[in-house]
């Protein structure tokens, strides 16, 4: 069965998730641990970010109307696709929150304690930054997104 | 029991397409042959709809498959 215009546009939400983890991710990823980095830097980041997601959802879904002229309805049973996928990234939201939570909490007890025993090189491993902060929380936003998304595209396939 | 469907026999026979009847009561061609797949089971609107738009009593189109799987107990 060919994709319906309502898939192709789940597609381009997963190819920018992929592209967005490939392309910006590794720039926090590298540097949670420098220092010398400003806030400056990681604000002139997320713009960068921001510009980019508008950019390619204008072109994405503006070649989609350009080669799929038909207009597809909305109907119930995209209503129930989407709350099934939109509850399954809730609670992989929630799930990751916990657990964000736990490792913030975990880093701030762990890096007391290995500042008590004075060990410097583990003290360092446990330094958790604001740009690692951010890291993470993009991080966890594109792997929900992700997840969603091809868990959007399996109902759609199979319901 | 299966909540089943003799949607895609009436529909032929009232000559619509899954386009044409989509279009009718409001859906998508998708969700039209979901239904007939029994893949997706529609609200009572849609299908009092989809009965009212081929003319057809509502049990007469969507019925339960009583045929049970053998008890294994």
């Amino acid at each position: 069965m060919p994709l319906s215009k309502k898939e192709i546009s789940i597609l381009i939400e997963i190819v920018f998730s992929i592209v967005f983890a490939f392309i910006f991710l590794p720039y926090f990823y590298e540097n949670q641990y420098n220092n010398l980095i400003l806030m400056d830097d990681i604000i002139g980041k997320i713009i960068e970010i921001l510009i980019f997601t508008v950019i390619y959802f204008s072109v994405a879904y503006s070649l989609l109307e350009f080669f799929l002229k038909k207009k597809e309805t909305k109907d119930e049973r995209d209503d129930m696709i989407n709350s099934k996928s939109y509850k399954l990234g809730y609670l992989l939201y929630e799930f990751s929150l916990f657990i964000f939570i736990g490792y913030v909490c975990s880093n701030f007890q762990n890096k007391e304690l290995l500042n008590l025993t004075g060990n410097q090189e583990l003290y360092n491993n446990f330094n958790l930054t604001d740009v690692g902060v951010v890291f993470l929380i993009l991080m966890l936003l594109a792997f929900i997104s992700i997840v969603k998304s091809l868990y959007q595209f399996y109902l759609y396939r199979t319901v | 029991m299966i909540l089943k469907n003799t949607l895609k026999e009436v529909r032929q026979k009232k000559g619509f397409t899954q386009e044409e009847l989509g279009t009718n009561v409001g859906v998508s061609r998708q969700t039209i042959i979901s239904i007939e797949r029994y893949r997706y089971k529609p609200s009572l609107e849609l299908a009092m709809k989809i009965a009212k738009k081929l003319n057809i009593r509502i049990e007469k189109l969507f019925y339960f498959d009583l045929t049970l799987p053998a008890n294994k107990d």
